[in-house]
């Protein structure tokens, strides 16, 4: 995931928008979505269960929210470092596609009994 | 009624229409064409992001609470208490153990995937209706969205058809 500054000779910033402000949107999105695994697994494993933040919801309450802040944690951090840059795309693409497809497996209840 | 048909299903067809946008609006003729089409097509996916968030909000905050609600000590009709009734009977445990544990998180993760794709969209409000990265990144993520919102919807279908929420 190596970056280079987006300001080269001959080329106007303005000309050629960097990428690094959607690669961070795309890793951050990946990162939300893993945290959610993560939450869902941690608690289905009794290793840590998000505290209910509405109790007439129950334990989701706590663990979506906690995946939002992770996410938007996550997206103000790498936005920040990447917006003006130019990312190398590969490790990104895998990296964020890596952590939806963990997610998902995480959020599959029959994949819990794995842990449980 | 709100939560699964007006939002839920306005989301789908929202992030439906948004992915249709943006791969029929690719060609040459459109990319140095009519601004305003590209413009309705990043609105479009804010409106998705929007609705997805209000979809997910709404259904863990208003709609879950009644189907989680504990019964009365001895209740024998449970009909009014949704997860109770399902895993009442092993024919029907699946719905809430299965269908409806993954609409508690599922979602979520497509209102992430939604926000992103609202982002890119709007910000690389021309690359995205070129062959780019960031189309490339727009289309994968509405992609998910899409298969992501359609399955919970599915599913939201299964456990109400079953266990409807009065």
């Amino acid at each position: 995931m190596s970056t280079t500054e987006s300001t080269t000779p001959g080329t106007s910033p303005s000309m050629v928008e960097p990428n690094g402000a959607a690669l961070a949107a795309f890793l951050a999105a990946g990162i939300g979505a893993f945290a959610m695994g993560l939450f869902v697994l941690l608690s289905e494993a009794g290793i840590f269960a998000a505290p209910s933040l509405y109790g007439p919801a129950g334990g989701v309450s706590g663990r979506t929210t906690f995946a939002v802040v992770t996410w938007l944690i996550a997206w103000a951090v790498v936005h920040r470092r990447w917006r003006s840059r130019h990312v190398e795309p590969a490790g990104v693409w895998a990296a964020t596609l890596a952590l939806v497809a963990f997610a998902l497996l995480a959020t599959f209840p029959p994949v819990w009994a794995i842990f449980g | 009624m709100l939560h699964g048909i007006a939002l839920g299903g306005g989301a789908l067809v929202a992030l439906a229409a948004t992915l249709f946008g943006l791969l029929i609006l690719k060609s040459e003729s459109d990319v140095h064409g009519p601004a305003a089409r590209r413009t309705w097509v990043s609105s479009l996916a804010s409106i998705s992001s929007v609705l997805v968030w209000l979809t997910v909000i709404g259904g863990t905050y208003i709609v879950f609470p009644p189907y989680r609600a504990t019964p009365p000590e001895g209740m024998a009709d449970l009909a009014a208490y949704p997860r109770s009734f399902l895993l009442a009977s092993s024919d029907r445990a699946w719905l809430h153990g299965i269908a409806m544990e993954m609409k508690e998180h599922v979602p979520w993760i497509a209102a992430m995937l939604a926000t992103a794709a609202a982002f890119i969209t709007s910000r690389y409000r021309t690359a995205v209706f070129r062959e780019s990265l960031e189309r490339r990144l727009a289309l994968t993520l509405l992609g998910l969205c899409v298969a992501l919102v359609a399955t919970a919807s599915m599913l939201g279908m299964l456990v109400n058809k079953v266990a409807p929420l009065d």
